[in-house]
């Protein structure tokens, strides 16, 4: 299999007030063709920071400190913003999270794919783009009688289905999904999840996706990337991190999702402190969360530790080693 | 006629339609059922959840109870007393006996108003204790939601704190009266696992406390069946099935309701491929 992705000591920061606030620090990862990658995490890890970075839509405050994203042999991080459009949408396509703000609520929402497909496009006859539209709309299953509707004319999960059907105009390489369903009930997330993992194995695209819901995506990707205050602390095949999970905040965050197996007294795990990540210190930034640290771990930063060739955490001995904290069950409901 | 005595709420028949767009000229009503022939009843005591997708009328339902919005048809009695109708000082004193958290802690907290002005309002509007005693209560019904020291977090204001700090502010203000009933519509949908589930742990060391009565809505089954001693299945505007929390999932009857079972998330690896 071929690298499309290779993404190397990447750090990112955002100028504030109080200084640089290092929201991604030091993060490597790869991603091969057809493959699908998942970055979990909480709010304020970083992980929609990576996303924006692969677009080349960091905000103004915001920009690469150090390290390099070589996509299919270019270099991402020197980019200029006349060479991104040749990449942003064609290549390298976004599903946005919120649906609904990403439609422009005064263009009919054909018209707003149509420009996603001319942008790249500029030779294409107006029949060749009107077939084109049709096949897009076939392709996320809305009918074609709705494609010269407004947005407000649209369900929510409609919406989700043309931006998804926008950020396939081109035919991408590569697509980041950040969080696409998480304003969605779960019915409808079903349905936008199975839709999102059928078009990326028929069109053969890789995917990158985000979310904080552990278990969507354990669903659609295959490979996981936990993140936690801006590092990756796992990383791993989805058996590999959800079934034996190794670093303690990995263990906490399986720990406090609520599946329909869980037992009702699970132990609440706490997690109270926020790592400051301007004066971030050189100590693991889980420690002060961490229940099994030892002194060393608020001074010496932590260590890559394979746990198999696939398999890796940034952690130390003791913290992989440690008794797991009991999770709801992985076993299989259909 | 004991079981009727513990029930704090009963809702007969409630109906609820909504006419959009009366054309003046069509003579065809165009009206949307999202409630319909709902009978209900919420014991003391009990979390009672209440689980469906979005435009099932769940929210409806909520509203309705907090009297945000009238029924078309039907009645709510609570303590056996019907509450339809209600107005001035009966619908005030009502509502001191009723709260509502809502789902987006970032939209809910007004941003001009500090912790301690806005846990204070409902104690101000409510006449409840002298203005010191106020004070205290505030800075005691802080702790409890797990933001303590209460005095640190006395003067400041929404946008210092965290989606899952805001949320335990609105949950502040909604038990600071002690009411007897609470709705909670889906309180934790917008902050993340960790967090959630901190929250789901204050709400039941509340209910024990206060010997509360919540109506959590919610379309996560998981959760509710963290949370619920009994749960409701609402579909198109009609309860199609109502369980004990344990005994639904184990067993669920309705179509509906296994189809929700289904696609919950949960860690099957092949559900999509």
């Amino acid at each position: 299999m071929s690298l499309i992705l290779l993404v190397e000591n990447l750090s990112i920061g955002y100028n504030t007030k109080k200084g640089v606030l290092k929201a991604v620090d030091n993060i490597s990862f790869r991603l091969e063709w057809g493959r699908s990658l998942g970055f979990v995490g909480e709010s304020g890890c970083g992980k929609t920071t990576i996303g924006m970075t692969l677009m080349g839509l960091l905000p103004e405050n915001g920009s690469i400190l150090s390290g390099s994203i070589n996509f299919q042999g270019k270099e991402l991080t020197r980019m200029k913003e006349d060479q991104w459009r040749g990449i942003r949408g064609k290549d390298i396509a976004m599903i946005f999270q919120a649906a609904m703000n990403a439609l422009n609520p005064v263009i009919r929402v054909g018209d707003q794919i149509t420009e996603a497909i001319v942008t790249h496009n500029p030779d294409l006859l107006p029949e060749q783009i009107n077939d084109r539209l049709k096949t897009l709309f076939d392709l996320v299953e809305i009918p074609e009688s709705r494609i010269s509707d407004y947005p407000h004319e649209y369900s929510g999960g409609m919406k989700q289905r043309a931006v998804i059907a926008m950020a396939l105009a081109c035919t991408p390489k590569l697509i980041i999904a950040d969080e696409p369903t998480t304003a969605l009930d779960v019915i409808v997330q079903d349905q936008i999840l199975k839709e999102i993992k059928k078009i990326q194995q028929a069109m053969d695209m890789s995917l990158i996706f985000i979310s904080h819901d552990i278990a969507v995506v354990s669903q659609v990707c295959e490979d996981i990337c936990v993140m936690y205050a801006g590092q990756i602390v796992e990383t791993g095949t989805r058996e590999e991190v959800f079934q034996s999970p190794k670093h303690p905040y990995t263990k906490t965050l399986l720990a406090s999702y609520l599946s329909l197996d869980s037992d009702e007294d699970i132990a609440i795990p706490k997690l109270m402190e926020t790592p400051d990540l301007i004066n971030a210190g050189s100590g693991c930034r889980f420690s002060g969360n961490c229940h099994c640290r030892s002194k060393g771990c608020l001074t010496d930063a932590p260590d890559w530790i394979n746990v198999s060739s696939t398999h890796k955490v940034f952690c130390c001995e003791q913290g992989v080693n440690q008794s797991k904290i009991k999770i709801g069950s992985c076993k299989d409901h259909d | 006629m004991t079981e009727t005595t513990t029930k704090i709420i009963e809702l007969k028949g409630i109906t609820k339609e909504y006419n959009p767009r009366k054309s003046f000229f069509s003579k065809k009503e165009n009206k949307v059922v999202a409630l319909n022939n709902i009978n209900i009843g919420i014991k003391k005591g009990e979390i009672l959840g209440l689980v469906g997708q979005s435009g099932s009328g769940k929210t409806t339902m909520g509203r309705l109870l907090v009297k945000l919005e009238e029924p078309t048809r039907g009645t709510i009695l609570m303590n056996n007393s019907p509450v339809n109708n209600l107005k001035g000082r009966d619908l005030k004193n009502y509502r001191s006996r009723m709260q509502m958290i809502f789902q987006d802690p970032y939209q809910s907290l007004n941003p001009h108003l500090s912790i301690a002005e806005t846990i204070l309002e409902p104690l101000n509007i409510h006449k409840i204790g002298t203005i010191a005693q106020r004070q205290e209560k505030v800075i005691h019904t802080l702790e409890t939601v797990g933001l303590s020291p209460g005095k640190d977090y006395y003067s400041r204001y929404p946008h210092q704190l965290s989606g899952g700090q805001r949320q335990r502010v609105a949950i502040a203000r909604a038990i600071v009266i002690e009411p007897e009933f609470i709705v909670a519509d889906e309180p934790t949908s917008m902050l993340d696992a960790t967090i959630a589930i901190q929250l789901f742990g204050l709400l039941i060391r509340i209910r024990e406390k206060y010997n509360m009565t919540f109506l959590f809505i919610t379309h996560n089954l998981a959760a509710a069946k963290y949370l619920c001693d009994r749960i409701a299945v609402i579909h198109e505007g009609n309860i199609v099935e109502i369980n004990a929390a344990s005994e639904i999932i184990r067993n669920p009857q309705h179509p509906y309701t296994k189809k929700l079972i289904q696609v919950q998330p949960g860690f099957h690896f092949n559900h999509l491929s």
